[in-house]
């Protein structure tokens, strides 16, 4: 409770920041300067430890494993919305075991790959005793999976694993060994930040240049830095604002990027897990994914377009589910226009439509709190404790929908909030949980869907095309997109010390023409992002 | 007692002795069950708690449960709910304890009551259900050690695993939350005096191999029990690494850092020490159980790629949780038999659960939704068909153990196992309503097992007290010294004799 009003402040002060310009601080002096750590305004931070999906980047990443097997046995991640709150993760025996089957499993599998394995190996070792051989791996590959140097005693200590090998007349026994232990090593679950106390600012400590490139690469990637990115690390070349954007741009420009990306669509707006057949939601996930793509990354727009695009990427089966009138692709997927049809840009998506269902249906009252509390970052207070909302609302003489949702406006308590929530879902009541126009309810064909909706304070609507033409005019959405970037790039929730970050975000989003690339970078480049605050 | 211990200490002692190679070593008649020194020993006290994330009853059906039987003390009968535990040839191990409550903020002046919960449902119970302390609010948290946890503090002795904490229900199942405790119901009290939670493993291979793993079958040959000595041999000296390791890290860290890591340091530890451990020997009732395999996948069916690859997660809301029921009952069974656990937990579903019910009982909808389908649609006989759903699974636990012989009769005879569910079924502070599955009056729980002179094959009626001192009651039989669990105290009359 205390955390909600203390969020709902933070939207609150950020509203008032923007909106009168003598409020707004921390402007950026000119690019190119090594950050200071004077009177940076910032909320603490601690150790996260890595999601199933980062564990599984991760892996991938270091040493080719594509078995994904986190997913399956690390302890489910809290979604709240996203996968990364450290503040939500605790140790667990399932975890410490998790991570010690995974390890194993992981080793087993490189061992009996000797091609993949020699791929990591930089050198052709002598024998089973090679301890120099040995030492220069757990040297290179320590650097990638623990994200630092490794000192010499460190080496030594995992060269211990040697003797494995000698027994065994078998060199790459020990490099699997190391492998084993390293993806149990803390500072490999856990991205521990240490850094060094920053002058004149108690509890504020100024981040190694590796700690920097972790940051950015799993901010940018969901995945363990590249060796050119640790290089730079090594070789003072991330240490000034210019340097940190660069090295940045360089991970934006690759597949993981772009994968990423994805991810942080997929967890706001909540279809990382689609309820339905395996058909539609590969559809519905290439369909989506494919707009992300080109707004972002191929052509640069203006991030809005991502709620404007009056075409969308379907195949024949989406073009059938949605009712488009325009011809569907002969084979495969392809850019199809939503002319007539009221659609516009993602909130028209199945995938996003998925969202907020209840009672066998869409729920007008969830996918209302899906727009206030998503899309607006709006705080919705929990009903009182004298409602159970595991009824579905009725109505004495009618089946319809619309009227048995009636129940919450005539009431003057429910109506409070209700008439906040409900309407907004009823504009996107023609629009089933998979995205399907429809003209009126389940297995009531007398109960016509108007599909008038209401954002109560912006303006009356009609289906999702319009609720996003509405939403584009919310002085409320563009801090919205930058907070809930800001939790994501961060792993964790703003504080009332953040809004400074989230203010001067926001407006560099809305003067640089609304390019998320662009808000991305302005993450990274911020002093702020090369250090953390003591817990 | 003391025979026993000093045989198990003295093979022990003889395979460490033997540098950890547990293989080829011969087995000494006397080791064997059935042997003259284990006739003479008594079995070890077990404890189980067995979680069913429902209430008792449906919203607007005045008919009370499908569950509790019309007829009080021996020979009751059983509704659609507790068929399974006649058909499983187990009743007579069972007991039902039915008509108690948890009291509410309503009838306190707004306040939760000692052992009380906060007026609306949904997990407002876990924490006076679980624990005996009451719940500040509706938070799903719990704010006591939970009885599992103060049982495995007292029962474990020097076996491997302190206790078991499972979960069959593999996921939360919605996109847009977080379960936000409604998954856990195991609760311990960590080295730094916080009540923490304990998240349940939910993958049957990975519990199997963490219990398993390093049993070598009587009569493997030379070459594979050499390959399993080996890999133990590099768990050991992999882990000792990544302890020290990690000790050497904790105190680089802030203080915030340094309490999550001492965390994860105290659980690298525990596996550390569970890795270390000898397997007891295999007699004609302890062997290794068959590997159960890979896990059903999570949600349903994966997405696959042309490279074989996962695309994305899917999620149909059931990850085929009966085969997993299955495995985990059957590795609880085998880990108590060998004595490599006395405490278990298993939660079959969570709270208000979003499990999809199709697979198991053709309804088409969510385990939560069962209980809220409305008036007129019989909602407790249709709750009534998914608590069956649950009792199989705890009537297959029970099985398991009646047929299992040792000193002093079955190991029913020297185990407690307790069944719960979230809630009853009648009045609801929170909406008013007379007939709601929103609420803690009328809750009702099975005990079976006969340790410590626990009754069975009863029906009790236990009107209007605290279903905690059914805990309390199973704990104490099953040797717990205290006599109060949370701020809840007192047995339940006639349960134990």
């Amino acid at each position: 409770m205390g955390l909600r009003s203390r969020r709902r402040w933070v939207i609150l002060c950020l509203t008032l920041a923007l909106g009168c310009e003598g409020k707004i601080v921390g402007r950026e002096g000119p690019g190119g300067g090594t950050p200071s750590a004077a009177s940076l305004k910032m909320g603490p931070t601690g150790a996260h430890r890595l999601s199933r999906d980062e564990y599984d980047n991760t892996v991938r990443d270091l040493v080719g494993d594509t078995a994904g097997e986190g997913f399956a046995l690390l302890p489910e991640d809290a979604h709240d919305p996203f996968d990364n709150n450290y503040l939500t993760q605790i140790a667990s025996q399932a975890l410490v075991d998790a991570a010690e089957q995974l390890a194993i499993h992981v080793a087993e599998r490189l061992l009996a790959d000797p091609t993949r394995l020699r791929s990591l190996l930089p050198c052709t070792p002598t024998g089973p005793g090679d301890s120099a051989c040995l030492k220069s791996f757990v040297s290179r590959f320590g650097r990638r999976a623990l994200r630092r140097p490794l000192t010499d005693a460190e080496v030594a200590e995992y060269a211990t694993l040697q003797s494995f090998a000698v027994e065994k007349g078998d060199f790459n026994v020990a490099v699997a060994l190391v492998v084993q232990a390293m993806l149990q090593d803390p500072e490999f679950l856990y991205r521990v930040e240490r850094g060094t106390p920053a002058a004149g600012s108690a509890g504020t400590y100024r981040l190694s240049a590796f700690e920097i490139a972790t940051r950015l690469s799993y901010f940018l990637w969901g995945s363990t830095p590249p060796d050119w990115l640790l290089d730079s690390a090594a070789a003072g070349q991330l240490e000034t604002r210019d340097q940190i954007r660069a090295a940045a741009v360089r991970l934006l420009g690759d597949p993981p990027a772009q994968e990423r990306v994805d991810r942080f669509h997929a967890l706001w707006l909540g279809f990382h897990q689609l309820p339905h057949p395996v058909a539609l939601t590969q559809a519905l996930r290439t369909e989506t994914g494919a707009l992300i793509k080109k707004v972002v990354f191929e052509d640069r727009a203006d991030y809005f377009q991502l709620f404007t695009a009056n075409q969308s990427y379907v195949n024949a089966a989406l073009v059938t589910n949605y009712g488009l009138s325009a011809a569907p692709p002969a084979s495969g997927y392809a850019w199809v226009s939503y002319a007539g049809t009221g659609r516009k840009g993602i909130l028209s998506h199945g995938a996003v439509l998925s969202a907020g269902a209840k009672f066998g249906d869409t729920s007008p009252t969830q996918r209302g709190i899906f727009v206030r509390s998503r899309l607006l970052c709006e705080a919705i207070l929990p009903p009182p404790p004298t409602v159970d909302v595991d009824q579905m609302p009725t109505s004495p003489t009618s089946n319809c929908k619309i009227d048995r949702y009636q129940s919450h406006s005539t009431n003057g308590n429910c109506n409070t909030c209700h008439r906040r929530l409900d309407p907004v879902g009823f504009g996107l009541e023609a629009y089933d949980t998979a995205g399907a126009f429809r003209t009126h309810d389940v297995n009531e064909p007398t109960c016509a869907i108007s599909g008038d909706g209401v954002l109560d304070g912006v303006g009356n609507f009609n289906g999702p095309g319009q609720l996003a033409d509405l939403l584009l005019q919310s002085p409320s959405f563009e801090t919205c997109i930058t907070t809930q970037l800001f939790r994501f790039a961060l792993g964790r929730n703003e504080t009332l010390d953040d809004a400074e970050l989230i203010t001067k975000l926001t407006r560099s989003f809305h003067d640089g023409q609304r390019r998320f690339d662009q808000l991305l970078l302005d993450v990274v480049s911020d002093d702020r992002f090369a250090y953390r605050r003591e817990e | 007692m003391p025979v026993k211990k000093a045989l198990r200490l003295s093979r022990r002692t003889l395979l460490r002795g033997a540098g950890g190679v547990m293989v080829g070593l011969p087995l000494l008649e006397c080791m064997l069950d059935g042997g003259p020194a284990r006739a003479q020993t008594a079995a070890p006290k077990r404890y189980l708690v067995v979680f069913d994330g429902q209430s008792l009853g449906g919203d607007d059906d005045t008919l009370l449960s499908e569950f509790v039987p019309d007829t009080v003390g021996s020979g009751y009968d059983l509704k659609t709910a507790l068929a399974p535990l006649g058909a499983a040839g187990v009743q007579p191990w069972v007991t039902v304890v039915s008509g108690m409550r948890i009291p509410t903020a309503a009838e306190n002046g707004g306040t939760p009551p000692a052992g009380g919960r906060a007026d609306d449902f949904h997990v407002s119970s876990a924490s006076p259900l679980l624990s005996g302390v009451r719940s500040p609010s509706s938070s799903g948290r719990v704010y006591g050690p939970t009885s599992d946890q103060l049982l495995a503090a007292q029962l474990a002795g020097s076996t491997t695993f302190k206790s078991l904490v499972y979960r069959v229900q593999a996921a939360w199942y919605l996109s847009v939350s977080a379960p936000s405790g409604r998954d856990l119901i195991s609760y311990k009290t960590d080295s730094s005096g916080n009540v923490v939670p304990i998240p349940a493993e939910v993958s049957p291979r990975q519990a199997f191999t963490q219990l398993f793993g390093n049993f070598v079958p009587p009569g493997v040959d030379p070459a594979t029990a050499a390959a399993m000595d080996f890999q133990l041999r590099t768990r050991r000296s992999v882990l000792d690494l990544v302890h020290r390791r990690t000790e050497r890290l904790v105190p680089q860290l802030g203080r915030a850092d340094q309490l999550r890591l001492q965390r994860h340091f105290d659980e690298i530890r525990d596996l550390e020490l569970r890795v270390a451990a000898t397997p007891p020997p295999q007699t004609s009732t302890c062997v290794k159980p068959a590997d159960p395999g890979p896990d059903p996948a999570l949600g349903g069916n994966q997405g696959v790629d042309g490279g074989g690859n996962t695309t994305y997660d899917q999620n149909l809301g059931y990850s085929n949780e009966d085969d997993r029921a299955k495995s985990f009952i059957g590795l609880i069974h085998m880990a108590m038999v060998c004595d490599l656990t006395r405490v278990a937990s298993l939660q079959l579903t969570m709270f208000q659960s979003h499990m999809n019910m199709y697979a198991l009982t053709a309804q088409g909808c969510d385990l939560h939704e069962v209980g809220h389908f409305g008036a007129g649609r019989e909602t407790t006989k249709q709750m009534a068909k998914a608590q069956a759903w649950h009792v199989k699974h705890f009537a297959s636990l029970i099985s398991k153990f009646a047929s299992t012989p040792e000193p002093g009769g079955t190991m029913m005879d020297n185990t407690a196992m307790v069944f719960l569910l979230e809630g009853g079924h009648g009045f609801d502070p929170g909406s008013g309503k007379t007939w709601s599955s929103h609420s803690t009056e009328n809750m009702a729980c099975l005990v079976a097992g006969k340790v410590g002179g626990l009754k069975t094959g009863l029906h009790l009626q236990a009107t209007g007290m605290h279903p905690a001192r059914v805990l309390i009651t199973a704990m104490r039989a099953a040797g717990y010294s205290g006599t109060s669990l949370g701020e809840v105290s007192g047995e339940i009359p006639g349960l134990r004799a």
